[in-house]
């Protein structure tokens, strides 16, 4: 970098140029260093060490060439300042580059210094002597140790001491203000848009109007049962529903509460549920995870009448919290629960124990700890049991223990759901069903995968129920047409809702019966059946005009919707066609 | 009635179409098509491309009584000017929700529902 030796070789014309006029990397130097004080911090003098030596001749050439060709006046050596110094290094870009990335340091993609444009030359930066050393303050001409901060004389060669450097007013610790980048606007936009900007639909509006107006319930007006269930239903689709304004469904006369999301209630609110609304008899909550303990004793007393209890996701409620409330409450009718994995056998035992006399409808769907056992337990109940669900358990039952079920409590079964039994096989139907269960309405035996096309058949084709009026076999692919044309025979003047999505066998002809053998129904579910097209649509739509409200048609290939072109007009909805998006 | 005859003059339904919107109890709307297509389930009515009855007399009877519907059609006309304001603006919420009596709010909850808004 600095010439050691006089040996002068051929030099460019440039080179020539700038000797002439004097411009050299010292006084480019001085003028840089009283312009932009560099910043306090360890990058810069690294950078300036490591780069200097290795780069020089290429990069002072490139340096060179570029400030000539900038075009500027020599002689005003203050103007192409900013521009020359960008021009210059494009060669110290490059490696600069990879130190910025390496450092990620904020600062340094606003100081010019490392701007890589517009930094200059590490060479330049060694005006400055080592920091240290001793050197004679410009202004005072006392003597000062060289430091970091040690700015340049502005007027001329030299640096001032610290003292002098703040008198004349420049602050030695102040970097360089960074030039403001702009932050590409989209960029930024996008994010706070999706999170901020959406418009609040006026469901959500008018909840918070009822929220706020929530003391003035008789501002409200007449408000009909009917109408309650809808707005609980609407507020409970956003999970609107909150402490403030459910107070809106409580009332001392109440008898029913239906609430379709209570996850936002606390266990508190839950409590003061139960106190608001002392005469209830039925009481049904969704997604009531906050349940506790607390809640359920304190239901116990606040609750006396109750006789009819639904919960969706009472997980946290312990097994003695249960057998408290069952034994305060001796006169359960129903009771039916999803997803508990802490109702043991014993909670069951209670039930029974105190509630057996009068209870008719019992649920434990998803109830982890479901076995054998607690199927042995609810055989006690016979003679009165109307409802069973013991759906999707953790572990399957066994055929026997089923059967043996079945047995004690057949006879006054209406309801019967069974899914998810995976252990359960054709001898369920054959030895637990068919003797014991002439009353049955509602039969759900979806995911049973080890029954087969042909007893199924078979235990159609022999069984002296009346027809169902809803079935529900999905979920078992090995069922096909066989099984499907004794359903058909069986249930088929009766059915309301026909459940057989996952028959992917059945035939076309045998789908085509529902036309004419099912005319009641109100909502079918022919997903996967491949066999489905247009003209069995068709048939299907025209045969049970009168009741159809419902079809669902996923996986169907074959359904494209055509028979609208035909003429044929419903009002059921259809959905699952893949070439529409709504129908 | 079992060809479909084509509609003659909405074959292509502009936003700034003029469209009725009819209550129960006899009061009758006129308001833009852009505002009516704030309504999910009145824009999928009044589409010219579905087969619906109404969207060739650009009709739409509501099952609401008056007011209900007029409140109905003031947020309409409220999120169909501000959808398209930019992000910089605020909404003036509480301005709408004052328009909006607590004692029809419970019925409109219920049509607001309905009407997919």
């Amino acid at each position: 970098m600095s010439r050691r030796n006089n040996v002068r070789g051929p030099t460019s014309a440039l080179t020539e140029f700038l000797k002439e006029n004097n411009i050299t990397p010292t006084t480019i130097a001085t003028r840089a260093a009283t312009q932009n004080q560099p910043i306090a911090g360890p990058s810069n003098s690294e950078q300036a060490d490591v780069e200097d030596e290795a780069e020089n001749p290429t990069r002072r050439k490139r340096r060179n060439r570029a400030a000539v060709t900038s075009g500027y006046d020599s002689d005003d050596l203050d103007e192409p300042e900013s521009p020359v110094k960008k021009k210059k290094t494009s060669a110290a870009a490059e490696k600069s580059k990879a130190k910025k990335t390496a450092k990620k340091n904020e600062d340094s993609d606003h100081n010019p210094d490392n701007d890589a444009y517009t930094a200059l030359s590490k060479a330049f930066r060694g005006n400055k002597p080592p920091n240290g050393s001793i050197e004679s303050c410009a202004e005072c001409e006392k003597e000062f140790s060289v430091s970091q901060y040690t700015m340049a004389a502005n007027p001329g060669p030299g640096f001032w001491c610290h003292p002098c450097a703040k008198k004349l007013g420049n602050d030695p610790f102040k970097k360089p203000a960074p030039p403001r980048k702009r932050k590409a606007p989209a960029a930024k936009r996008t994010i706070v848009n999706f999170e901020e900007r959406r418009f609040p639909t006026l469901v959500e509006t008018c909840i918070n109007i009822i929220s706020n107006h929530i003391d003035d319930i008789e501002a409200f007006g007449e408000i009909g049962t009917m109408n309650m269930e809808a707005i609980s239903k609407a507020i409970s689709k956003k999970r609107s529903l909150n402490s403030e304004n459910v107070q809106l469904f409580y009332g001392a006369e109440n008898t029913i509460l239906t609430l379709y999301d209570v996850t936002k209630l606390s266990p508190t609110s839950l409590i003061t549920l139960g106190h608001l609304n002392p005469n209830l008899t039925t009481l049904r909550l969704d997604y009531c995870g906050l349940i506790s303990d607390e809640v359920i004793n304190s239901w116990c007393s606040s609750l006396p009448n109750l006789v009819h209890l639904q919960l969706l996701g009472p997980f946290l409620v312990r097994a003695p919290a249960w057998v408290a409330f069952f034994q305060s409450h001796p006169q359960l009718q129903s009771f039916l629960i999803t997803q508990s994995p802490r109702f043991t056998l014993e909670c069951l035992q209670a039930l029974v124990e105190t509630s057996g006399k009068t209870v008719t409808r019992v649920g434990l769907r998803e109830v982890g700890l479901l076995s054998d056992e607690f199927l042995g337990v609810l055989e006690s109940l016979s003679g009165k049991l109307s409802y069973l669900d013991i759906s999707e358990p953790a572990k399957s039952c066994s055929d026997e223990a089923v059967n043996s079920l079945l047995g004690a409590v057949g006879s006054t079964l209406t309801h019967l759901n069974l899914s998810g039994h995976i252990e359960l096989t054709d001898d369920v139907l054959h030895s637990g069903v068919l003797p014991n269960i002439t009353n049955l309405n509602e039969l759900s035996l979806s995911n049973l995968p080890l029954l087969t096309d042909e007893g199924v058949a078979r235990f159609f084709s022999q069984w002296s129920n009346p027809p169902l009026t809803a079935v529900d076999f999905s979920r078992n692919p090995s069922l096909s047409t066989d099984s499907f044309i004794e359903l058909m025979n069986h249930s088929g003047e009766g059915l309301h809702s026909l459940d057989i999505n996952g028959w992917k066998d059945v035939s076309g002809k045998a789908l085509e019966n529902i036309g004419t053998q099912a005319r009641d129904l109100r909502k079918i579910d022919l997903g996967w059946c491949r066999e489905l097209d247009d003209f069995i649509m068709k048939a299907i739509l025209e045969g049970c005009k009168s009741w159809l409200s419902e079809v669902k048609v996923w996986g169907c290939n074959k359904v494209e919707g055509n028979w609208v072109h035909s003429g044929t007009r419903t009002k059921a909805k259809i959905l699952g066609i893949e070439t529409h998006t709504s129908m | 009635m079992n060809e479909d005859h084509p509609m003659d003059d909405s074959a292509i339904a502009s936003p700034e179409d003029w469209v009725r919107l009819a209550s129960n109890d006899g009061y009758t709307f006129l308001v833009k098509r852009r505002v009516a297509d704030m309504s999910g389930t009145i824009k999928n009515s009044l589409d010219t491309s579905g087969g619906f009855a109404e969207a060739g007399t650009r009709t739409y009877r509501s099952q609401e009584r008056g007011i209900i519907l007029q409140k109905m059609i003031e947020y309409m006309a409220f999120k169909a000017h501000y959808s398209n304001v930019g992000p910089k603006e605020e909404i003036p919420i509480h301005e709408l929700m004052e328009r909006m009596p607590p004692e029809v709010v419970l019925e409109l909850l219920v049509a607001a529902d309905y009407q997919e808004m």
